[in-house]
């Protein structure tokens, strides 16, 4: 036998069905025949290359890559076992059935700790076909599982890109429609003040129209833009102490609060793991709502916090107008409105990028309402950082 | 005695802001003249006298917009900044640009401050008279004796 590989097996040229290619570690001719015809006379066709050394066993892994590998525990010259290393370093997942000798229950045990698929005693050659069936099926399940696992993944990098063109083509089109619509704005209202009176009662009304369209507009195109930078500007994740942020978010909206008569009352809130000015933001903008979108009572609105696994969850309830069970999803939408401009102002933008915040930091945020009585919103934050460092 | 005439180089693209900056300033206290050109490479022989502005005169404050044809704003802040006697002209950086590293560019390259242009008429007309009332009204200015 050389070292070459030698053919065995039943040559049966009209076989309709395609012979399974085994590759055989074996220095013993009489066991691989014995081999061959144990598989051979369970109804496999197979195409056998016989090696008993690395060289030529690489060789044939290079050459035609069997379906399987059936070693031999024990050669003169190298170990079965060494197979399955060098089948790791060519990276192939071809299943490896130790055919051996006595083989200790220990020794059988390790060898299949190491990665052989199963092991069949050379005196137990009958089981053979049955292992070799099952090697071949697992083997198949996880070509399976790994091609769908790449399917998935590929999928879910397409979307990623297409998320962030989007996002690209979201700011780029906010930034540069800015700079043509500044003179629009400019203008129709430089017009609206230079020839008040002087064109006829029409024309006041038409440049007036145009004029506030035009403020609108940039208004809107700004929110867009803040709303698509939460995606592209880095978020720098640290440690953020939530009381402080608080303290922060009710300096800013002191003004809003004082005229309202709101009264926040804020428990002791925990430190969270993200960016602390989207952290500032989420409040201010809930906060802001809940001022906003008041009763015909002063604001009250209260601030709580409780852990929710790995993540705290954090909320923000008031007595205000509330919100209508069937537009709960809709209100997160991006320029969602609920009421007319007159009534409240705003463009539908706060909501959304609290939205994307906590997603982007993989929480949730959600609303429960009572019309008329009021509303608390929920979101998750993590708790701590990538590493479980913890937030504090 | 009458007070001397100020120089102003606004130096942008678009000559509807251009007109804006002019429109704010009608009616102001301050007797300044308004000049301007329309790209980086004119400004900078604007201000180094070459060519057909061979006599132009030194200005007094320069209102540069960034973003600008052929060489942008920083570059002809630069090119200031390295001139001996350029240096000594305030440099108002006043563009749409509310990005951070714009500003702070800006600022590292020795701009005199940095004016965001707002979007609305009034707060457009605001920021200009402000810019002339500051460095035509309360500033003491290094300038050239030939100017006055």
């Amino acid at each position: 036998m050389s070292s070459a590989g030698t053919k065995l097996g039943k040559q049966d040229a009209g076989a309709p069905q395609a012979k399974l290619r085994a590759l055989l570690v074996e220095d013993n001719a009489l066991d691989a025949t014995l081999v061959v015809r144990a598989l051979n006379r369970d109804g496999f066709d197979v195409a056998v290359d016989v090696v008993q050394d690395e060289a030529a066993f690489t060789r044939m892994l290079r050459a035609n890559p069997p379906e399987i590998v059936l070693a031999d525990y024990n050669l003169p010259t190298w170990k079965g076992m060494e197979a399955l290393k060098v089948l790791r370093a060519e990276k192939l997942d071809i299943p490896m059935i130790l055919v051996s000798g006595a083989l200790g229950d220990v020794t059988a045990v390790e060898c299949i700790r190491q990665g052989v698929t199963d092991y069949v005693l050379k005196d137990g050659l009958a089981r053979l076909p049955e292992v070799v069936r099952r090697a071949l099926r697992e083997k198949q399940e996880r070509s399976l599982r790994h091609q769908i696992e790449e399917d998935l993944a590929r999928k879910v990098d397409e979307l990623a890109r297409s998320n962030a063109d989007l996002e690209q083509f979201a700011y780029v089109a906010s930034h540069d429609l800015q700079e043509p619509l500044r003179m629009v704005t400019a203008y129709t209202q430089l017009l609206g003040e230079r020839y008040k009176g002087k064109l006829d009662e029409s024309a006041d009304k038409f440049i007036g129209y145009a004029s506030e369209g035009a403020q609108r507009m940039q208004v809107l195109i700004q929110d867009l833009l803040a709303f698509s930078r939460v995606g592209r500007q880095e978020a720098a994740s640290a440690s953020v102490d939530c009381n402080s942020v608080m303290k922060d978010v009710l300096q800013t909206l002191a003004t809003a609060i004082q005229e309202s008569g709101a009264v926040v009352t804020c428990g002791d809130l925990p430190a969270v793991w993200a960016d602390r000015t989207q952290v500032a933001q989420i409040f201010q903008n809930l906060i802001g709502n809940a001022i906003k979108f008041r009763g015909e009572q002063p604001p009250a609105i209260s601030v709580k916090a409780e852990k929710a696994d790995d993540r705290w969850q954090l909320s923000v309830s008031d007595n205000g107008i509330g919100i209508a069970p069937e537009y709960a999803e809709n209100i997160f939408v991006v320029f969602q409105r609920l009421h007319a401009r007159t009534e409240y102002p705003g463009n539908g933008i706060g909501l959304a990028i609290c939205k994307k915040i906590v997603e982007r930091n993989g929480g949730r945020i959600a609303v429960e309402s009572h019309p008329g009585k009021g509303s608390t919103f929920k979101f998750t934050l993590p708790s701590h950082g990538p590493e479980g460092v913890a937030a504090q | 005695m009458m007070q001397p005439l100020l120089e102003l180089l606004v130096v942008d693209d678009n000559p509807a802001d251009v007109s804006l900056v002019c429109e704010a300033l009608v009616g102001s206290k301050t007797r300044s003249k308004i000049t301007s050109v329309g790209d980086g490479v004119e400004a900078l022989a604007f201000l180094y006298r070459r060519e057909k502005f061979a006599n132009a005169i030194r200005p007094d404050l320069v209102l540069l917009d960034l973003n600008l044809p052929k060489r942008d704003g920083l570059a002809v802040l630069a090119a200031m900044k390295a001139g001996p006697n350029l240096r000594r002209i305030p440099v108002v950086i006043f563009s749409t640009s509310q990005l951070r590293k714009d500003i702070v560019r800006s600022y590292e390259m020795g701009a005199n401050c940095y004016v965001s242009k707002p979007g609305n008429l009034n707060d457009f007309f605001t920021a200009v008279q402000s810019i002339e009332e500051f460095w035509f009204g309360h500033v003491t200015l290094s300038r050239e004796e030939n100017n006055g």
